[in-house]
């Protein structure tokens, strides 16, 4: 009986330690919810009927355009009418606001100039009156010098200066066969709304792009103008070195898709083809983002939450203060009225504080669960719930002394009971925050999940930790000698004779 | 005040609940219609994640109400509630739920005022879906908790939880509704989590009823509302003791939240949760209590028991109060009939196992007085 407390005492010290051992070894630390370190967060309906796949392709692209921002843990998800947004710790919150927000549009530009990337340490420039130019602007424009694009230290026009009607200099997609070259690029001739579909077709042993465009004047009457001028390397569209025809780019979100050659001086039928050396993942993402060039569907921001890294910083202060303060509150008062046995409980609480940290690092560091303000409450209110615990038994034990119980005994008795009693009332608790975890949506969400892992740990430091070592101090002779000292009432009634007799 | 406390730390029973459960319904019932009241005629002042709308809080140490309001009603948005927080933080609380407008005005406040620290806007129809779900998993966790506790306890202790825990949640609604505060997602939040305290507390409080009842019942010499109040006073400092541990981290986010740092959430949600938990220990010891003893008194056991001891004219005057000694006799003959031991706390010590008790089955000497 004794030996089995003693197990169950070292084995969850060696639990809790290892699992603090192991979060400091790994560096897992806790994320910060966008509340606490600032951030932004929206939620984004669809303005009509939306299947399950054009959410999902909403998110992907979503998740490409965030991915530029750098921000360490976005969190993009589909919900049952739209997607949700939320980039804890994102500095240029005005840009994240507007990538995440607007639709972008798909430009079909001819290619003046295919350049090199910029090397490191460019000097950007500013635009140069770069207002005049039309559809089929000759790019002996841009060329001669006459009009220089706005470019930034990368040697790129920046997002803001990338307007339909300008000559531009924009990247290639990073993964695809335009990856790793400036294009120059004229005003935009046609954009996405010409397009009907695209998809991937393996034709002739080779992956190509089909693309439908719009009848008439919409779309392949213009299409076919622009290839006219391409074939023939028309000053708008010129045929470049290593060419022998004009390129026109597909640009989405400020990046070249695919710029293909046009080969043919015009098309009978609304669709063209696009072929080259495109691996089937490739052709597939091209056309995915030539359908879907904007997001498949219109997203309107139904929330939006702004919160700056101070105010974030702030918050967490005021709750690690709080915490701190009511920990320290609750010790003295604990161990004012229980003495030793306030110790225990407060290692108790030490003990599943450990791990619920651990358990909050690792989901953090892992999963990508944040620690939100809300979360944070719901552990300070557990901390309420765990000292509660200890108060069930050490009342318990008292009562059982007085009603003339030796110490020793009361303590293997009170236990079970108390214990049933602690199991019930956290039953109940459990079964609130399950419910709440299930059924309802933000911060609610955060604050039920963070109150249900701290109750289950209360059980579990409870049952593995403050009734063994509570027993455990039964054996010592100074727990039935010096009650007061673990502010329990003297039992004095029922002293045992052999334990009477050992005291000198 | 200080000799019942030092009563109820040394296990006596001082306090007559039975005869304060007439003046907790009265005021309760008192509270109750206040807050429908208040709530049926000034209703709730609901923030904009159930209503809708824009909030903005701009770090703005030299503006004042009025610069803002004036820039605020060039955009058509005079409704707007704006105050100032913590000396330099302007708050502006707008029912402007298009998103477009919403940022022109962020953009202007940023460019005029000084830094937009938070923006939050909120569209017209979240707000409903939020409570909707809210209320659905609030009918759920009651169904839910009922069928727990009647499994666990009885049918009985279920309503009187319930009923209290409907209490402290009507009391605690009708104390936003009369102050007038906002109610946010936090709000919610401080509702949930004094309900779950009240329920706790209560099976705590129910658990101790069982164990006395099912150890004095058999002996057919007290009332359930006796044997009830036994449990109660012997329950009672852990009930206090609770309270002051749940409360003293609550008072810390109070504290901090208002005095030291410019956390204005933490400060009103902590408000309503140190209300709570007043309440829901409250209604634990005093409305879900006397609750189950009217309802057990109902039972044709505890009725025949009643009418048995009023017929020697032991019930006439207050509450009758178990001593110690008989409290503690041991109950080898059989427990409450009906109990059948449905959870691992129910026990009936052997006489054997007593310590002390050389095997004679003799009951431990009483105690009549603690000596410190």
């Amino acid at each position: 009986m004794f030996r089995r407390q003693v197990v169950l005492l070292v084995g969850i010290l060696v639990v809790s330690a290892a699992a603090s051992a192991l979060t400091l070894l790994w560096h897992n630390e806790p994320l910060l919810g966008l509340d606490l370190q600032g951030g932004v967060s929206v939620r984004l309906t669809a303005s009509e009927p939306a299947t399950e796949e054009m959410l999902d392709q909403s998110v992907e692209i979503i998740r490409n355009r965030v991915d530029a921002l750098g921000v360490a843990e976005p969190e993009i998800s589909r919900t049952v009418d739209g997607v949700m947004v939320s980039l804890p710790g994102v500095d240029d919150q005005e840009r994240a606001l507007e990538l995440v927000g607007t639709t972008a549009e798909l430009r079909f530009r001819p290619v003046c100039e295919v350049l090199p990337v910029a090397i490191a340490g460019t000097r950007g420039s500013e635009g140069s009156g770069n207002m005049a130019a039309e559809p089929f602007a000759s790019c002996n424009l841009v060329r001669g010098g006459t009009i220089r694009p706005a470019t930034g230290d990368d040697g790129l026009t920046p997002p803001e200066a990338d307007i339909a009607e300008d000559f531009v200099i924009l990247g290639g997609s990073g993964t695809g066969s335009t990856g790793g070259y400036r294009y120059v690029l004229a005003p935009t001739v046609l954009t996405g709304d010409a397009l009907e579909d695209a998809d991937a077709d393996f034709i002739d042993f080779r992956w190509q792009v089909g693309v439908t465009l719009e009848k008439g004047a919409a779309g392949i009457d213009v299409f076919n103008d622009a290839s006219a001028r391409c074939f023939r390397g028309d000053e708008s569209c010129p045929q470049l070195p290593g060419y022998t025809n004009g390129l026109i780019a597909i640009v989405l979100d400020g990046e070249v898709i695919t710029a293909p050659q046009i080969r043919a001086s015009g098309f009978e039928r609304d669709r063209i083809v696009i072929s080259g050396s495109f691996e089937k993942q490739e052709a597939e993402d091209v056309a995915l983002a030539l359908r879907y060039g904007a997001l498949p569907v219109e997203l309107v921001a139904e929330n939006t939450r702004v919160v700056s890294a101070t105010i974030g910083q702030d918050s967490l202060d005021a709750g690690i203060v709080a915490g701190l303060v009511g920990l320290l509150l609750v010790a003295l008062f604990i161990v004012g009225y229980y003495r030793l046995l306030g110790l225990v409980a407060m290692a108790s609480l030490a003990v599943s504080g450990s791990m619920l940290w651990s358990i909050v690092a690792h989901l953090g560091t892992q999963s990508g669960l944040a620690l939100t303000l809300a979360g944070i409450t719901g552990i300070i209110v557990a901390v309420g719930v765990s000292v509660d615990s200890n108060v069930v038994y050490f009342e318990h034990l008292k009562e059982d002394i007085r009603d003339g119980r030796t110490a020793r005994s009361a303590v293997d008795r009170a236990f079970p009971i108390a214990f049933a009693t602690i199991v019930k009332a956290d039953t109940a608790s459990l079964i609130g925050a399950a419910l709440l975890w299930w059924l309802t949506v933000g911060a609610v969400r955060g604050f039920a999940f963070y109150l249900g892992l701290a109750t289950i740990l209360d059980l579990v430091a409870t049952y593995f930790f403050m009734g063994p070592m509570v027993r455990v101090l039964a054996r010592t002779s100074w727990f039935a000698q010096r009650p007061s000292l673990f502010g329990l009432p003297a039992s004095g009634a029922v002293v045992r004779p052999e334990l009477k007799a050992s005291t000198p | 005040m200080i000799a019942v406390l030092r009563g109820l730390y040394a296990g006596e029973t001082v306090i007559d609940f039975p005869r304060w459960w007439r003046v907790a319904a009265l005021a309760s019932g008192i509270a109750l219609l206040l807050s429908l009241g208040s709530f049926g005629l000034r209703g709730l002042e609901l923030g904009i994640d159930f209503a809708g709308g824009t909030s903005y809080e701009v770090a703005a140490p030299d503006a004042s109400v009025s610069d803002a309001r004036s820039l605020l009603s060039r955009f058509g948005a005079d409704g707007a509630r704006i105050q100032v927080v913590d000396g330099d933080m302007i708050r502006i609380r707008s029912d402007i739920d298009d998103p477009a407008r919403a940022a022109e005005i962020r953009d202007a406040l940023s460019t005029e005022l000084g830094p937009v620290e938070t923006f939050e806007q909120v569209g017209p129809t979240w707000g409903d879906e939020v409570t909707d779900k809210a209320v659905r998993a609030l009918v759920v966790f009651f169904l839910v908790v009922a069928l727990y506790i009647s499994a666990r306890l009885e049918w009985k202790m279920a309503a009187g939880a319930l009923a209290a825990v409907a209490h402290d949640i009507v009391v605690s609604v009708g104390v936003y509704s009369l102050l007038g505060v906002e109610v946010t997602p936090a709000t919610v939040i401080a509702f949930l989590t004094i309900m779950g305290y009240s329920l706790y507390d209560t099976i705590v409080v129910y658990d101790k009823v069982r164990e006395m009842t099912g150890r004095l019942g058999a002996t057919e010499r007290y009332t359930y509302t006796e044997l009830m109040n036994l449990a109660l006073n012997r329950v009672a400092m852990r009930s206090i003791n609770t309270s002051v541990t749940s409360a003293l981290p609550v008072l810390s986010l109070l504290m901090v939240g208002s005095v030291a740092l410019g956390a204005t959430a933490l400060r009103e949600f902590a408000l309503a949760l140190l209300v709570g938990i007043i309440v829901g220990s409250y209604s634990s010891l005093f409305l879900a209590a006397a609750m189950v003893a009217r309802l057990k008194e109902g039972e044709q056991r505890w009725v025949q028991i009643r009418s048995k001891l009023a017929g020697r004219g032991l019930l006439d005057g207050p509450t009758r109060t178990i001593r110690r000694d008989e409290a503690s006799a041991p109950d080898s003959r059989s427990s409450e009939s009906p109990g059948r031991s449905k959870g691992p706390a129910r026990r009936r010590p052997a006489p054997a196992a007593r310590p002390g008790g050389s095997g004679s089955g003799t009951p431990p000497r009483p105690r009549k007085k603690r000596r410190n």
